[in-house]
């Protein structure tokens, strides 16, 4: 009744003839909606990407090879200089030992002067194969 | 490389030899004491007993010690900082290429 009074419109008996407001569709009807794949069929195509890749991971492994023998030659380097300096260190350390085992030697006889049967510095194994003091330095040097 | 005479009144001792300055000198070593150290090892190989090796050991000695010596009057300013260099880096040839390249010029292996 009160749609009528304030649009005013002629031949109007009911609501029923009012003129229907919904939301709709603009004229004309919606745009097309686009949901088809569009993925595009330029670019390299497989057989070049695998080349490409290929070639790439080729070159890193050759890099990893080079660098692998040039490691080798730094070890082989290494390992040459340790073996130039061994005989030093190893003649210096038998002086020093023998030095020591001589004072040993001298003080052992002494405090087993008076034991009868006593060999001073006898071998404690049967073997005459040279075996290292098994009880430690010999009165290593502080 | 620079003047690296020595005064006749003062001959340089051998160096103290830490590990930097026998790793610095390795090579030389190798080439000039190579007879010494084959001989000691050869006389350990047949007997490990210390007393046995005790003349081919001086001869290693002696013959180390003095190349050390003689490297010290030829070349004192090279061989010091190659050996500081390894000193530095802990006896990593690679690390130390110039120094070693310098050496190597100064007193020849």
């Amino acid at each position: 009744m009160t749609e009528a009074m304030l649009r005013g419109q002629k031949g109007l008996a009911s609501v029923k003839d009012l003129p229907v407001r919904q939301d709709g569709p603009p004229p004309g009807g919606f745009p097309p909606v686009r949901y088809a794949r569009r993925i595009a069929n330029s670019g390299p195509s497989g057989l070049a990407v695998v080349l490409f890749s290929s070639v790439v991971i080729g070159w890193g492994m050759y890099q990893v090879g080079q660098g692998n023998l040039h490691r080798r030659t730094l070890k082989a380097e290494k390992i040459a200089a340790r073996q130039a300096i061994l005989p030093l260190i190893q003649a210096e350390e038998d002086a020093r030992f023998v030095r020591e085992k001589k004072k040993f030697m001298e003080e052992e006889a002494k405090i087993m002067a008076n034991v009868p049967g006593w060999k001073v510095g006898e071998n404690v194994y049967n073997s005459r194969r040279w075996m290292p003091p098994s009880t430690g330095k010999i009165r290593a040097e502080c | 490389m620079g003047v690296e005479e020595t005064s006749p009144l003062q001959e340089r001792p051998a160096p103290i030899t830490t590990s930097a300055v026998l790793m610095a000198a390795s090579k030389h070593i190798a080439s000039k004491c190579g007879a010494q150290n084959r001989a000691f090892l050869d006389c350990k190989r047949n007997d490990p007993d210390p007393e046995r090796c005790l003349r081919q050991g001086q001869d290693v000695t002696g013959c180390v010690i003095s190349l050390l010596k003689e490297l010290n009057n030829k070349c004192p300013k090279a061989m010091d900082a190659y050996s500081k260099c390894m000193d530095y880096w802990t006896n990593e040839f690679e690390l130390c290429r110039k120094e070693q390249q310098e050496f190597e010029e100064a007193c020849p292996l």
